[in-house]
């Protein structure tokens, strides 16, 4: 029970998220994420920036409690972040790269229970807890891998646990009457395996977004009709819409359902250069902050209108955000004004919209989910972070056997390396036991004496 | 009946490479003991193949060995050729092996086991275990005489109910012309309860090495320099010998031929023999049948002594009628012109299903009763050894209301044989590979001694004169293995080791350092879950939220500590997790119920 683990411990869709980290090595893999130099005192909160890399991935409110005054009675770290399914998953992926676990259902509970920090009573409910789990991963591991996806999960697993017993037969072989493998087709059998793999590990991030939900931002100058095209596209009136400029000065999220597909829309402040009052200034940076963690941008211009100096400089911002970009001209119920004047604008689409009659909306609709469609068409999906994390160890486990095969390691030590990536693909391809190597082998070559 | 004076605390009934160990552990631990076997001549005896040793299986005699068994030691005296399997693959894996001369190993065996303290050597053979209550008390044999003991141990090999086939020729037997035990045999399935299962296995044909061709073979020397097998038979002394060689050879498409011609009138096709045979090891008709693309199957002669002409012809393995032997020889390169001393053959014996058994051998359905070898469902003279070792260790300290001896996964080849048998149960024969083992990187050859005698020095195996020394070793390996060039001079007193050897094991330790932490740190989680012990009174299949299957299982194997249950085939994590809380509450509960 000495690894350190981590999960969202409340629900999701909050405001705020609170993330736990729990064991030994809590506080060290803290301070992978934040300034090196950050003390943090047991018991206090502490507010500083998550750092992801060189940018800042949310500032957070980081309380440390010391074993065993804590929830677990290990130590822990809780962070306090703004309630986005993205920061929340990019945390749990960063805490991850550093040496943390996903959770288990009820794992907290199991640890708080197991260190004497948790009643009987209590204990009762964490069981059923711990059940439930049980059954839903078995029923995970039956049948709801379907499609593609547990094809080419099998693929891989048949591919390796059959490398390995060529492996292993050779170091078994009591005749010492086998050729050796070469190392050129070793190499060339886990190269197969790690293009299946990382085919799989690409499709997280499109496989999360169908989980958590595509998020959307949704930027413009002021009073381009931003908010207007959320409400469209809601289908009610949920943001405040005026045409005093600057109505909106909180972000408004909301989500909705577009062919199947849970979308998050972020209706922004409208940003300008010169803001009016603090309050504003302060919707403007959370604008910016919606668009750095969007996974899609919609910039909204009044096709009524020339392009003003401001929607330059914002249309600026937004191509150094690098993501993918659709281009709204509103208010096509009104005379066009000319063709915006934006750099490289021909090479995003561009949909013409107007939400006072609603033209054009199912075709922006169609094209946001357009890229979730087509994976999902496909079955090849990750979208659980135990998985993915699993994959990646996976692939890092034969990228060393790569590595050893390079150096003319021998059998057991590669051997090592393709043991351990079964192991790491375990809860995703089912066990596979030295039983199941023997197996391969006695059904594959004549052996023993 | 005549009954027998002395109060034995330990009886071993079977004379096999497990009996042997059994009963020297035993007596070694203080144990008043007895071994019984129907034949003192046979005892310690090779029946298939000359050799001791072979992949993992050489490992586990340097297991025995560190742990103060005798078959190393044995092997040692009775060699007549060395060869060290593996060399060109990584030190992990590399495994002694050691031909043998086959009448200088079980004649100096029974020499070792008459020279015992405490233990007696009696020729009998047993019928029955006697109980009271439901726990052993006595061995009734053949003879009519009753000896009263605490524990039993059983080592019977391929002797409960055992059938010799040749061809569609049955004869009851253990060995060819050797007596079956099937009066035990009912004993234990009617009497005591043991589900009893059926196991095959078999042996090839010995041939007079008059009239063989060896210009047809391919020679296969002696290791020059050797490594003995023991840690404590003196290298120098050992190389002076004179040692034999071996030969290969191989089957034709003459060979393959005559297989074909007569699948039908093998013991094994033709319908006589049901039970399941090892599917490494299998005979010639086996290999044929499956293998067809292959057309040529190496074979090896091995000497079977030093005093003898007769080759074992390792490959051979066969249960077809005596006609079909001959040809088979006669079509082998180098072969055309020898003739067959004994015929090959299958044998078909009882055995027990190990899943009866704890941790430590003995029986969960006859406190007292203790199983090893052959019976426990393995093959191989080693496997069987390690097993006799540890159950003669355990049954002395059951004897003493001593805790149980039990080695880890990570501690010994012997550890990772007794946990899969008693955890996941066999099928066939089951036979020991590293493949078997997942910290392979630990268990190796060059680190036994280190690994297993602190055990042997605190349980009293082994003689403690050479504590010392082992202690300088020790601390020797700790000083290279923490910087390969640090200051160390060679130690007066420090023979069996020597400094050479220390350097040795470190630059091994080096090459696997990153494996080797690797290893340990997987091992050390599974410590954490082997210490959690499941209380006495607790029924683990009886909590609520396990998966339907997990809890049948657990029901079946009856798992001692938390992490046995963990590797039972099919028990999940989150079983595992549930477990865990359930054990918990169940301690707390008892603790309030205690305390009031």
């Amino acid at each position: 029970m000495n690894s350190t683990i981590c999960a969202l411990a409340s629900g999701q869709g909050g405001a705020v998220a609170l993330v736990r980290l729990s064991g030994p090595d809590a506080l060290v893999i803290t301070h992978t994420l934040i300034s090196k130099t950050q003390l943090l005192e047991p018991r206090r909160q502490t507010f500083c920036p998550i750092y992801d890399g060189k940018n800042v991935l949310d500032k957070a409110l980081i309380t440390y409690f010391k074993a065993p005054h804590s929830f677990t009675g290990e130590d822990v770290v809780e962070f306090a972040l703004h309630g986005s399914p993205y920061i929340v998953g990019r945390l749990l992926e960063l805490l991850c790269k550093v040496g943390a676990v996903p959770a288990k259902r009820g794992e907290f509970s199991q640890r708080a229970f197991l260190n004497g920090k948790m009643d009987l009573v209590e204990a009762q409910g964490l069981c059923d807890v711990i059940a439930a789990g049980n059954k839903a991963a078995h029923r995970l591991a039956m049948s709801s891998l379907d499609g593609k996806l547990s094809g080419k999960l099998t693929e891989i697993k048949t591919k390796l646990t059959e490398l390995l017993a060529q492996i292993e037969v050779r170091l078994d072989d009591v005749d010492e009457e086998m050729t050796p493998l070469s190392a050129d087709f070793i190499k060339q059998e886990i190269s197969a395996v790690l293009t299946h793999i990382k085919n799989l590990t690409d499709t997280f991030s499109v496989g999360r977004l169908i989980k958590d939900g595509l998020k959307v931002a949704i930027v413009g100058a002021p009073n381009s009709g931003k908010s207007s095209l959320l409400n469209a596209l809601v289908g009610f009136d949920r943001a405040i819409v005026t045409d005093v400029c600057g109505t909106t000065r909180d972000t408004v999220e909301e989500t909705l359902e577009v062919n199947g597909q849970k979308i998050i829309l972020t209706d922004t402040a409208g940003i300008r250069a010169h803001a009016l009052d603090v309050a504003e200034q302060e919707g403007m940076r959370r604008s910016k902050r919606a668009m750095g963690s969007a996974d899609v941008i919609l910039f909204v211009l009044d096709s009524s209108r020339a392009v003003t100096p401001e929607e330059k400089a914002l249309w600026a911002d937004i191509r150094k955000e690098n993501k993918r970009t659709l281009i709204v001209l509103n208010k096509s119920d009104k005379p066009v004004a000319s063709t915006p004047d934006l750099d490289n604008l021909p090479s995003y689409k561009q949909f013409t919209v107007s939400c006072k009659n609603g033209n054009g909306l199912d075709d922006l609709k169609n094209a946001l989910t357009a890229p979730l469609n087509d994976v999902e068409k496909d079955g090849l999906m990750i979208s659980n972070l135990r998985h993915y994390e699993e994959l990646l160890r996976a692939q890092t486990e034969l990228e060393s056997a790569q590595m050893q095969l390079t150096q003319n390691a021998g059998g057991e030590i590669y051997a090592e390396h393709l043991r351990g990536a079964l192991t790491h693909l375990k809860d995703l391809t089912g066990e596979v036991t030295p039983d199941d190597v023997l197996g391969v082998i006695f059904s594959k070559f004549c052996m023993g004496k | 009946m005549f009954v027998c004076a002395n109060q034995y605390d330990v009886i071993v009934i079977g004379g096999g490479h497990a009996g042997c160990e059994a009963a020297l552990a035993a007596a070694k631990l203080g144990a008043k003991t007895l071994l019984l076997t129907q034949n003192l001549d046979t005892i310690a005896q090779m029946s298939c193949n000359p050799s001791i040793g072979g992949i993992a299986k050489g490992q586990i005699v340097r297991e025995i060995d560190a742990l103060g068994g005798a078959m190393g030691r044995v092997t040692d005296f009775s060699a007549l050729h060395y060869h060290m399997l593996n060399t060109g693959k990584g030190p992990a894996v590399h495994s002694p092996r050691v031909q043998c001369d086959k009448k200088v190993y079980q004649f100096t065996f029974k020499h070792f086991l008459e020279l015992q303290p405490n233990l007696d050597i009696m020729q009998d053979e047993a019928v029955k275990i006697t109980t009271s209550g439901n726990a052993v008390d006595g061995v009734l044999t053949l003879r009519d005489t009753l000896y009263k003991t605490k524990t039993v141990i059983l080592t019977t090999g391929t002797f409960l109910g055992g059938t010799i086939h040749i061809g569609t020729v049955m004869t009851p037997g253990g060995r060819y012309n050797d007596m079956p035990s099937n009066l035990l045999s009912k004993n234990l399935s009617e009497e005591l309860g043991l589900h009893l299962m059926r196991f095959k296995t078999g042996t090839p044909m010995r041939i007079n090495a008059r009239g063989l061709d060896y210009s047809k073979f391919r020679l296969q020397p002696s290791d020059n320099p050797l490594q003995p097998i023991s840690h404590f038979t003196d290298e120098c002394e050992q190389q002076n010998r004179k040692f034999l060689s071996c030969y290969i050879t191989h089957t034709t498409l003459a060979t393959d031929k005559i297989l074909r011609e007569n699948f039908q009138r093998s013991a094994m096709y033709g319908g006589n023999i049901h039970s399941q045979g090892p599917r490494y090891c299998p005979s010639v008709e086996d290999k044929i049948k499956k293998f067809p693309e292959v057309t040529s199957h190496p074979l090896f002669l091995e000497p079977e002594g030093a005093y003898t002409e007769e080759f074992y012809i390792q490959g051979f393995s066969t249960s077809m009628p005596e006609d079909v032997q001959r040809a088979l020889i006669a079509s082998v390169p180098g072969m055309e012109n020898a003739s067959i001393t004994r015929m090959g053959y299958a044998v078909e014996y009882d055995c027990s299903n190990p899943m009866d058994l704890y941790p430590q051998l003995e029986s969960k359905i006859v406190p007292g009763l203790f199983c090893a070898g052959q019976i426990n469902g393995t093959t191989g003279y080693e496997e069987a050894g390690g097993q006799g070792l540890i159950a003669g260790i355990n049954a002395a300290l059951k004897v003493q209301g001593k805790e149980p001896f039990v080695l880890h996964r990570d501690e010994a080849y012997i550890g990772v044989l007794i946990d899969d048998l008693v955890t996941k149960g066999v099928n066939e024969p089951y036979r020991m590979f590293t493949s078997r083992a997942e910290y392979r990187i630990l268990l190796r050859n060059d680190n036994a001694d280190l690994r297993l005698m602190p055990h042997a020095f605190r349980l009293g195996l082994l003689d403690k004169k050479y504590e010392p020394a082992f202690e300088k070793y020790r601390a020797l390996c700790n000083a290279l293995k923490a910087n390969l060039n640090a200051p160390v001079t060679d130690e007066p007193d420090l023979f069996p080791w020597s400094l050479e050897k220390a350097r040795k094991h470190a630059e091994i330790h080096h090459k696997y350092e990153g494996y080797y932490e690797r290893n340990k740190k997987d091992a050390e989680k599974l410590a954490e879950v082997d210490a959690i012990k499941i209380p006495e009174g607790f029924d683990p299949s009886s909590v609520r939220g396990l998966l339907f299957e997990s809890a049948q299982k657990l029901r079946e194997v009856k798992p001692q500590t938390l992490g046995q249950a963990s590797r039972i085939p099919g028990v999940t994590p989150s079983d595992i997790q549930l477990l865990a809380v359930h054990i918990e509450r169940f301690r707390r509960l008892k603790h309030v119920a205690d305390s009031h």
